[in-house]
Formats: structure tokens, sequence, C-alpha cells
């Protein structure tokens, strides 16, 4: 039948729709740059969202909690076996997305007889000295959408994913009117909760233009906050070892005083 | 990366495992586990001792000078002992290949994690690499599994890593006596290990040494710990520098092959220390105070 070029169109949009579907009312993943690195941040009931791949790198990824391990333990193992066989500062999202992952996904995707990853991701890397913070944001058909840099689009101090296109505008929408580059983590943590509120919002709604009032925001974060856990990483420069990544933990949420405000 | 392209094909699955696991379970495995799979091990431990042992036996037992070889290699002194704040690793800083010095600024304690040491004695290009394979293993774990390797879990890898390395030992290449400090955090407890070249291991309850200096440090340690002032457990961190400093100092004395203080070049030996704190390494001058008011 997909020998004939139509059915195969066909075939690859039906597939999209699928996954599309799938991947609808995956939580979103903030990551944005802070005073002292990146943070990664999300809520969730579950599973862990948010992965440490290598000493600069982390992940937070939406979809089938198969093919995220999946993909998850060959980032992992392609950054090992580079950072041992050359060294550490070899290491590179960039190429890990572009030469890696996004070939291996695509082809996955396009053969219509094998199954698809079902599986949405979000990279973030430390930029080294001088170096601005990478975001790369990996769809289930390989395609890649970066933070700009290489792009014509200017840079963007932040990276998110969500199970619609819609809600991740909404919430690029957000961070765009906000300030956090040099944030403490305090602050940060608390811009990054609301891009997540407002990325939730946009996936139950309908979609609208306008971003949700600061009231709308706080009501969702309360209702939220009783139902669901934050989990939250760094990517911290300020770290002493070259292992940047560091899990937050219930401490550093109780400290901040997130339910309180 | 560059290192894995002949894996893809557009047409197959496109990694190796696990991407390429069909339905199968993944097994946890390690990182050494990994480097074999990709062919990128260290030929020097190739985890076929099995067979390098045939090939070896030509090698060593038929050869005395392969013995003596050997011997020779494990020049260096190293020394552990465990004090009040944890647990002290020195080295000296000599490499030689037979009486050539060959470097004297070799750094024979290494950092494995926050909270361990290895310590190495033999051939540097082997006891290298295992540190590398080993360092990348406890983090290759974690990242994997999500959660820290387990403190016996490290001890064995180390040994895990020596037992592959053996066939080479047979062969006359490729020694490597190593000590393996670390601080038991769950227990709040230093541990302190030291292995045979076959991957033995054994927990030191005070002390251990190693290499061709270390029949003089284990006398000093002996000495100090059973008619000393205080037993080496109970030594403050600045009364343990002296010690070690001394103990090297000793084995420098006899042993050509270890490096004592070199004060015109101001090369002083590697001290660092483990405690639930993470790892300190002692400052050079601070180091050359001490030596200056207590042991020259």
């Amino acid at each position: 039948m997909i020998e004939e070029p139509y059915r195969w169109v066909e075939a690859i949009s039906n597939r999209r729709e699928y996954v599309e579907h799938q991947l609808a009312h995956g939580s979103p993943i903030t990551a944005l740059t802070y005073r002292d690195g990146i943070l990664f941040l999300t809520l969730s009931r579950e599973r862990q969202k948010i992965f440490e791949i290598y000493d600069r790198i982390a992940m937070g990824a939406i979809g089938h909690p198969g093919d995220i391990e999946r993909l998850r333990m060959a980032a992992i193992e392609l950054t090992s076996t580079e950072g041992f066989t050359r060294s550490t500062a070899d290491v590179s999202l960039r190429r890990l997305a572009t030469y890696s992952l996004s070939p291996a996904l695509k082809a996955a995707f396009e053969q219509v007889y094998g199954a698809p990853y079902l599986a949405r991701m979000l990279f973030g890397e430390l930029g080294r000295k001088g170096e601005r913070n990478l975001f790369v944001r990996i769809d289930y058909d390989g395609a890649i959408h970066t933070n700009g840099g290489s792009h014509i689009h200017t840079f963007e101090d932040f990276g998110v994913i969500s199970g619609t296109s819609a809600s991740a505008n909404a919430m690029e929408k957000f961070l765009r009117t906000q300030n956090f580059t040099d944030a403490p983590l305090a602050d940060a943590l608390r811009v990054a909760v609301d891009a997540w509120i407002v990325g939730q919002l946009a996936l139950g709604e309908d979609p609208s233009e306008e971003l949700p009032s600061a009231e709308r925001i706080a009501e969702h974060r309360a209702e939220q906050f009783a139902n669901a856990i934050i989990e939250a990483a760094v990517l911290d420069h300020t770290a002493r070892t070259a292992i940047k990544y560091r899990q937050l933990g219930i401490e550093e949420f109780n400290s901040l005083q997130l339910a309180a405000r | 990366m560059e290192a894995f392209p002949a894996s893809f094909r557009a047409s197959e699955s496109p990694f190796f495992s696990p991407l390429s696991l069909n339905g199968e379970i993944p097994k946890p495995e390690d990182f050494a586990e990994l480097l074999r799979r990709r062919g990128l091990y260290p030929c020097g431990f190739a985890g076929d001792a099995a067979h390098s042992m045939k090939n070896g036996t030509s090698g060593f037992f038929a050869n005395p000078a392969a013995r003596a070889e050997i011997l020779q290699t494990n020049a260096t002194t190293i020394l552990a002992f465990k004090f009040n704040d944890g647990v002290l690793v020195a080295g000296d800083r000599r490499a030689t290949a037979g009486n050539i010095v060959v470097y004297d600024r070799a750094d024979k304690v290494l950092e494995i994690d926050t909270h361990s040491l290895m310590a190495i004695a033999g051939v540097p290009a082997t006891a290298w690499e295992m540190a590398r394979v080993l360092e990348h293993s406890f983090q290759f774990y974690r990242r994997s599994q999500l959660q820290e390797m387990s403190l016996d879990g490290k001890v064995r890898a180390l040994s895990k890593l020596l037992r592959d390395n053996f066939g080479f030992v047979m062969q006359g290449v490729g020694i490597v006596v190593p000590l393996f400090a670390t601080f038991d955090v769950l227990n709040d407890a230093p541990r302190l290990y030291f292995y045979d070249a076959m991957g033995a291991q054994f927990e030191a309850t005070d002390y251990a040494a190693s290499g061709s200096g270390s029949p003089a440090v284990r006398s000093v340690l002996h000495y100090e710990n059973t008619w000393g002032k205080k037993p080496l457990r109970k030594l403050g961190r600045d009364e343990a520098v002296i010690i070690a400093l001394r103990a090297l100092d000793t084995a420098a004395e006899s042993d050509t092959a270890t490096g004592g203080v070199d004060r015109r070049a101001r090369v002083f030996p590697i001290v660092k220390i483990v405690s639930r704190d993470g790892i300190a390494t002692l400052e050079e001058k601070k180091l050359a105070r001490t030596f200056k008011q207590k042991v020259s």
C-alpha cells in the first residue's frame, strides 16, 4: 500500500495525528537561564521527567515512559562514551541533537511499519565560559528547535515543551514578558512555575491569544500545588565539580516559600 | 556523535542498543560493558583474562625476566590511613622506568568521585585508564540507573577491572596494585581497601600501603599505630599530615623508585583527605611549611 507515494504521505500524516494525540496531555516542562545556570521545572504526579544526561547537559521529556527511557539511555550512552574516548569537553548538545538523535527519530517516524517514538524532549546545555546556554527541543519526528544562535531569530534564554503547540507558544509568550536571566534561584523558580501554569491552562482551554491574568495564574497555582509535586533540577555553573547537575529537594522548595506566596 | 555513525542505517534501527531493542528488556549494564560493546574498552584490560592468561604462560612462567619486570614496574609509594576526620591518602611524585626517572610530578592519588579516592601503584598507562573507566562507571551508573552506586558496588567495580587486567599482568605488562579510599556517608564511617593484582579486595582496618616503598611505610605506620603518641585513628588533620610526610620520606630514604621531597624544585607529595564533607587536597604551601617544621 505505502509503495504509492501519496499513500505514504497519508500514512505519515495519520501517524503524526496519532502521535500528537498521544502527547496532547503531556505536562509542560520549563527550562530557563537564571543567575547561576539553567533551571528545569515541571509539576508532576508520578514519574520523574527531568534527567541528568552529562556533566553540563540535562533533559526533560514528555511522552511514553518506555520511549523516553530508550532515548534517555541513548543520550547517556552517546555522551558518556564520547566523554570517555575523547574528553568531557568534546561532549556537545548540538552534536548529540543534530547528528544522533534527530536522524534516528526521523527514521523511526517515517518507517511506517515500525513504531515511532512517542516522545518530545527538551535539552539544556550550560554554556562554557562566555557562551550562552543552549536549549534544544527535539520532537518525535526529529524536528529540532533551538533557542537561537545559529538561526535567524534572536537568542532566547529559555526553552519549553508541552503537549500541544498552543500551550508551548503560550509559555514562550509568557516567558518573553518576564525577567529571569539575572535572577537568583528563588525568583527563577517562581517564573518557571508560572510559565508551567500558563502552559497547563493553555492545554485545557480553547487556545486564546491572550495570556491568563495574574489572578488566574495565582488561582490555578494554588490548585496545582494541592495536587501535584514540583520537580526541578539545575545545571549550576557555580558547582565546584565538573558535574553541574543537581536535583532540587523539598527543602529548597520550602525555603523558597513558593506555596506561601 | 562521531564515534558511532556506523550504527546509523536508515533501514535498520538507528542506534545500537538500547534504541535497537526490539521489545527486549534492557539490562542495567555497567559502563565497562558498554565500552566493550562499542569496542572502546581500553585494550590494556580487554576483559578476556582466560585467553590472555593462556598466552601469558609462555611470557610469564617461562621467562623469569618478565617476573623481574613486574616487580620493577611497581615502583612507587602510596599510602592511606584512617584518622579522626576520615582517610588520608598520599603518594610520592616519581615515575620510573627501570633506573630512569621519567617524571617527577606524577599524580598518583586520583579523585574518582566526590567521596572516593584511588591511589595507584604500577604501570601508569593502565592505572590511569582504570581510574578513568572507574570514574565514568560511577557517573554512568548514577545517570542511567537514577541512583548512586552503592559503596560496595564501587569497591567491587575496581576489583573487576583488576581481574580483567590480569591476563596482561601475567604477560609482564600492565600490573596495577591500587588503594581505594572512600567515605561511607550513610554510615558516617571512613572505608579503606587495598587490592592485589588479581583483583582480590581487602578492607584495611587502619592503614594500607602499596608500591616498592610500601614495606618501609608499613613499618612506620605500624609503629605509629601501636607505640606512637596516639593510634592513627585518633590523629588530628595536622598530625596525620606529619605522619604521612615522614612515612614517605622514610620510604624515599631506602627506595630509589620513590621520590622524596625535592626541595629545590619544590615538589611535594600529593596528600588528599576524604571525609564526610568530600575530598580536600592539601596545598603545596601548607605541605612545605609542615615539611620544614616537622619533617626535615
